[in-house]
């Protein structure tokens, strides 16, 4: 029983009380496994929702499709798993923000059974997201068997992240960047190091399971610098469509949740909706690999307005998905949208310059992907790997960096936070190790109260509170009622400063006419963070914790500064 | 700073003999009732090591509107400022999280089940995760509204018997309420577990505060169980031998709870809050 019980504290054992990174790069290789494992599952499940689907497409109601899929998943998620819907991304780095990567055990499987559904009818959704959540879970529940500390529970949640994402896209640099860049926010050795191995894992399970393939493999560009300039155009683009896509998204959202239907009758409306733009443009459906795939192969063989048009559709096929309730993620969409605006851009250079020899429309395609991506989640450097590594153009580095970082730049001017993070920052929940808002959430108002001070009640008479004050060390004086023990307010020595210098007063004055009865008030469960802003707007420099009408103690600046201090130093040393 | 307890608020005849409870347990132990009245039947409780789903059962739902005003009249009645709970934050925009920095928790028997299921012998899912995971001990009411006049504690002589058995001395500090205690004596004899109470440091308290340490001599513990006063607050740790050991040989807490309808305080492996 001993020894079942020490299993569970690997953190004692001898060989990893030596140095506890060891422990991290273990457990790192087991969620790697796992999160890999997780997604050979849905990308395996996907193929063969699609297989089997396929018989029904030729049929006249196969609009209906994504609707049942969309319902059936919206369902699962509501009254199975009891899960909100939407792809889970915000909700893995809100935990990681705010609770020290605390992660449900269901959302280990919940969102890779729903997208399936989803995505395997035809909704307009990628598996990414979905495999990002349910490997961040695999990674936190992983950390609680093991009693794992906040530290390496955040770790291995960006740990599962990565293998995921490597797992899916065979792409270990790009999934180690998206989970440093998007999910820990942190770029320190102590995570870098166990997420790698997370990466490796999770990419060695794919390509054991699914084989070593280049997802997106094309022909060799021959780039010439009027192409490299050429992509400026193609980010401004990209950074339209993402706005745009990110707005659809959100709107959609409100619009849906106007409609007094129970969710999963949204979700099938916004279903039904996507079947019927798949019917005259079947590109928008599904996650949409095999249309990416064509068109950076240049085999997209449509004139300009129907590729612009797909363009547009498969943006609304996807706030239409996500939207109105449907599970999955915008990684592919998002690979399917640029691709198209790419090849869009392309139309449209070989229009206004036919006697220029542009690159082929795969090119573009490729900076498309990278832009949209870069845009949405304002992460650049997962932009630029992803693409690199899930389609081997090592040759287009250069046009990819600018296409990524312009993209991002525009963006963030008019979107300041990504997709992801919007509502997150909107709330005040994003809270990034070593900032300021993360400091103070970990500190509270309880544990600074200062409790040593002198109270006093509103009939003293000014000269006994003379001699309390020769004794005292502190400047402000609670005032409490003589028989209730209420609190009635405050005395702070420089409000009565003229009446402490004027000794005809002392037996003539009472406390309770010259304390402040307006002052503004702590209560323990307040958010330090508003605390200090109130202190910062009013000029205050403490101010009394009050609860029930109970004077509790004073919290001050210089106390609250001190701790801040102290918790920087514990979570920025390692 | 006073003790506080959460309560999550059933409005319905049932939810009202949980509150009794609850103030009653609170004036006993000088805490003050935080009361939650859910607008959704799924919240999420963040601890130190787990993250708790509760999904309640619809009948915490109940006639949202009048859920406060009963509350408050019931907590006005027994003389008590009402305080509610109002979720600050959202897990995935749509789950308010509950924050768990409190003294103690009131909970029925279980709160993701109709309370027409409820009956001795079972204690929901959530509840034992809440309790497995929780710093503060949880009281877990008898279904109707019952006085307690005094503390039974019982000591197995594990750390969480420990931990128990230093809340029941809490309590009837506060409370001024006398305190018994009962070990089932199987293995181990008397001296064994005497001598766990002296590698404690405890021979002090159990000096100033129990009346009297009963041990049962019947190897039958459920049939020794009727000698606990039935109006007795009834203290215990659990969860405290691990998954392995408490599947082969069963918990006591289990077998404690499914033979009593006393109230339970069931201080958790991970209980550490005293004050």
């Amino acid at each position: 029983m001993r020894i079942l019980k020490s299993w569970r504290y690997p953190g004692n054992w001898p060989f990893f009380r030596f140095d506890d990174r060891l422990l991290l790069m273990l457990m790192a290789a087991i969620v790697g496994n796992f999160s890999g494992l997780a997604s050979v599952a849905l990308n395996r499940s996907l193929l063969m929702m699609s297989e089997w689907l396929h018989h029904f497409r030729h049929y006249w109601w196969v609009f209906v499709l994504p609707a049942i899929g969309a319902a059936l998943s919206s369902l699962f998620l509501e009254k199975v798993v009891k899960e909100g819907a939407g792809h889970g991304v915000p909700e893995v780095i809100y935990s990681v923000s705010r609770y020290g990567g605390l992660l449900r055990f269901r959302s280990s499987f919940s969102r890779l059974i729903s997208s399936c559904l989803t995505i395997g009818s035809g909704g307009s959704a990628g598996p990414e997201a979905p495999v990002v959540i349910s490997g961040a879970a695999i990674g936190s529940n992983i950390a609680k068997y093991f009693s794992l500390n906040d530290r390496q529970r955040v770790t291995l949640v960006g740990c599962g992240a990565a293998g995921a994402i490597s797992s899916i896209f065979n792409a270990p640099i790009a999934g180690m960047v998206f989970a440093i860049e998007v999910i820990v926010g942190e770029w320190k050795s102590v995570n870098i190091v166990p997420i790698a191995i997370a990466s490796v894992a999770g990419t060695e399970i794919s390509r054991i399971l699914q084989g070593n393939q280049i997802p997106f493999s094309h022909h060799l560009f021959k780039i010439d610098l009027l192409n490299i300039f050429a992509c400026l155009g193609l980010a401004v683009l990209s950074a339209g469509a993402s706005i745009l896509l990110t707005r659809m998204l959100r709107s959609m959202h409100t619009l849906s949740h106007k409609l007094p239907s129970p969710l999963w009758v949204r979700a099938a409306i916004g279903g039904c909706a996507v079947g019927v733009i798949g019917l005259f443009l079947p590109v928008v459906l599904g996650e949409g690999y095999h249309s990416v795939k064509v068109l950076i192969e240049g085999k997209y063989a449509q004139g300009l307005m129907i590729v612009a048009l797909a363009s547009f559709a498969k943006i609304a096929a996807t706030a239409l998905t996500l939207g109105w309730g449907g599970s999955g993620g915008i990684f592919a969409p998002c690979l399917v949208i640029g691709s198209l605006l790419g090849v869009t851009y392309h139309h449209l250079l070989a229009l206004f310059g036919p006697s220029v020899s542009w690159v082929n429309e795969g090119y573009y395609a490729l900076l498309g992907m990278a832009g949209l991506i870069s845009g949405m989640l304002q992460a650049p450097l997962t932009g630029i790997f992803l693409i690199i590594e899930i389609t081997g153009g090592w040759e287009v580095i250069l046009p990819l960096i600018i296409v990524s970082a312009v993209t991002t730049t525009l963006c963030h001017y008019f979107e300041p936070a990504s997709y992801y993070l919007k509502d997150l920052v909107e709330h005040g929940h994003l809270l990034r190790p070593g900032t300021d808002a993360r400091v103070l959430s970990d500190l509270n108002v309880v544990e600074l109260i200062e409790g040593d001070c002198i109270i006093v009640n509103q009939n003293m008479l000014l000269r006994d509170f003379v001699d309390i004050i020769r004794k005292s060390h502190r400047n402000y004086f609670p005032v409490e009622d003589e028989k209730t023990g209420d609190f009635l307010g405050i005395i702070h020595l420089d409000d009565i400063r003229p009446h402490l210098f004027n000794p005809v007063m002392y037996d003539a004055v009472f406390l309770g006419q010259i304390m402040n009865t307006r002052v503004e008030t702590v209560h323990p469960d307040d958010d330090l963070l508003d605390v200090i802003r109130k202190m910062d707007m009013k000029g205050l420099f403490s101010m009394p914790v009050v609860l029930n009408n109970r004077f509790l103690g004073l919290i001050s600046k210089a106390t609250i500064l001190d701790q801040y201090r102290k918790e920087l130093m514990v979570q920025t040393s390692h | 700073m006073e003790s506080r307890l959460l309560h999550i608020f059933r409005n319905n005849p049932f939810g009202r003999e949980t509150l009794l409870q609850s103030i009653y347990f609170c004036k006993k132990v000088g805490a003050s009732p935080v009361i939650y009245t859910p607008k959704t039947t799924k919240f999420l409780m963040y601890f130190d090591n787990d993250v708790v789903q509760v999904d309640l059962d619809a009948s915490y739902l109940n006639s949202p509107d009048t859920a406060e005003k009963h509350a408050i009249e019931i907590l006005e009645q027994a003389g008590m400022e009402p305080r509610f709970l109002d979720p600050k934050h959202y897990t995935a925009s749509t789950l308010p999280d509950i924050h768990t920095n409190f003294d103690y928790m009131c909970c029925p028997r279980s709160i993701s089940d109709m309370s027409s299921k409820i009956g001795l012998g079972y204690i929901g899912p959530r509840v034992r995760r809440i309790v497995n995971s929780a710093r503060f001990p949880v009281l877990v009411t008898s279904p109707v509204y019952k006085e307690w006049k005094s503390i039974a504690v019982f000591f197995g002589g594990s750390a969480n018997a420990v931990k128990a058995l230093r809340l029941g001395f809490h309590v009837s500090r506060v409370s001024g309420m006398q305190l018994d205690v009962f070990t089932q004596t199987g293995k181990s004899s008397k001296e064994d577990y005497q001598q766990v109470v002296k590698d404690e440091n405890l021979e002090k308290e159990m000096d100033l505060y129990i009346n009297q340490w009963h041990f049962f001599e019947n190897r039958v513990f459920e049939e020794n169980l009727y000698d606990v006063p039935h109006d007795a607050l009834v203290i215990l740790g659990a969860y405290g031998h691990g998954i392995i050991k408490n599947f082969v040989f069963g918990s006591m807490m289990e077998k404690i709870q499914s033979t009593i309808s006393n109230n339970l305080l069931i201080a958790g492996p991970n209980y550490t809050i005293l004050r």
